[in-house]
C-alpha cells in the first residue's frame, strides 16, 4: 500500500535513481530468458483463451484469475523486451552487425511484437514473438561460434525453440 | 535532511530489488556515523549515483570500502575507495516492491 504511494509520487517528481550495479560488463549475456519469458506470454494467452471457454464466465473468480493471467503476460513480455534490449545495448558490437545485418530490423520487430503481446490476446502475435525471439537466439549464437539446435519446449506450450549445442 | 532514492540493479539482491524504493538520511557525519554492513548511497565519478553495503572503513572514515550481497555484483577493488564526501546517506527505511509470484 505504501509502495504505491511512494510509486505515485514518484511519477510525479522523479526520485533520483541508485545504480546497485556499476554497470561494468559481467560478460554473461544469454538470450534464453528472453525466450522463456516470451513463451510464457503464449502459455498466458492460452489458460486466458481457455478461461474464457470455460463455465466460470462472468462469476468473480474468473475476474480474478483473468486478471492474474493478463499481469504476469503484460510484464513477462516486458521482461522478455527488457532482456534482448540488454543483449542488444551491452552485447552485440558493429562487427556482428556487419556479420548479420538483419538484425538490427529484426530487434525491432521483437520490441513490436513484444508490445503487440500486451495489448491484445492474439496468440499468433505471442507465437511470433517466441519466433522472432528464437532468430534472435540462434544469430546470438552464431556471434560465439556455437551450434544451435531446435527442439519442443518440455512444457506447455511446447512451441519449438532454439537451443545451444554445447 | 531525508531523501527518497529508486533502486536499479541486482547486485544488493536479495535484500534489494529493482524498483525497491529506499529513504535515506543525509549529513550522516553530523549526526552519527557508519559501520559495516550499513547500507549507502553515494556518487562514484564514473558510474554516477550507487547504492552499496559498507564493507569496511578506517577509523578516520576517509576511506570507505562497499560491496555488494549479490554474487555476481562487482567487488569493492573495482569500484575503489568511496571518500566520505561522495556518501549522499544511509538508508534508514526500505520500502519494497512487492514480489509477486505466479
Amino acid at each position: 500500500m505504501f509502495y504505491k504511494f511512494v510509486q505515485s509520487v514518484d511519477k510525479y517528481l522523479s526520485f533520483f535513481e541508485a545504480k546497485a550495479h556499476c554497470d561494468v560488463p559481467c560478460g554473461i549475456y544469454d538470450p534464453s530468458p528472453a525466450q522463456i519469458n516470451a513463451l510464457t506470454v503464449v502459455r498466458m494467452m492460452d489458460l486466458m483463451i481457455s478461461l474464457e471457454q470455460g463455465e466460470e464466465k462472468g462469476r468473480l473468480e474468473y475476474h480474478n484469475t483473468l486478471s492474474r493471467y493478463i499481469t504476469v503476460k503484460e510484464e513477462h513480455a516486458e521482461k522478455a523486451k527488457h532482456e534482448i534490449r540488454v543483449i542488444w545495448g551491452d552485447y552485440i558490437k558493429d562487427t556482428h552487425l556487419e556479420k548479420f545485418p538483419e538484425l538490427t530490423g529484426l530487434v525491432h520487430k521483437i520490441m513490436q511484437l513484444g508490445s503487440k503481446s500486451r495489448q491484445t490476446c492474439n496468440r499468433d502475435d505471442g507465437v511470433a514473438f517466441v519466433d522472432a525471439i528464437n532468430q534472435f537466439a540462434e544469430i546470438f549464437w552464431a556471434t560465439k561460434n556455437i551450434k544451435t539446435k531446435k527442439a519442443k519446449a518440455p512444457y506447455a506450450p511446447g512451441l519449438e525453440m532454439v537451443y545451444p549445442d554445447l | 535532511m531525508l531523501k527518497i532514492i529508486k533502486v536499479t540493479g541486482e547486485s544488493l539482491s536479495p535484500l534489494f530489488f529493482p524498483g525497491d524504493y529506499v529513504l535515506i538520511r543525509k549529513y550522516i557525519f553530523l549526526f552519527g556515523s557508519i559501520s559495516e554492513g550499513d547500507i549507502v548511497v553515494f556518487t562514484h565519478p564514473s558510474y554516477g549515483l550507487m547504492i552499496k553495503e559498507v564493507h569496511w572503513a578506517n577509523s578516520d572514515l576517509q576511506q570507505i570500502h562497499v560491496t555488494g550481497s549479490h554474487p555476481l555484483s562487482v567487488d569493492s577493488s573495482k569500484i575503489g575507495p568511496i571518500a566520505s564526501a561522495d556518501i549522499l546517506g544511509k538508508v534508514i527505511w526500505h520500502i519494497k516492491k512487492p514480489r509477486h509470484s505466479t
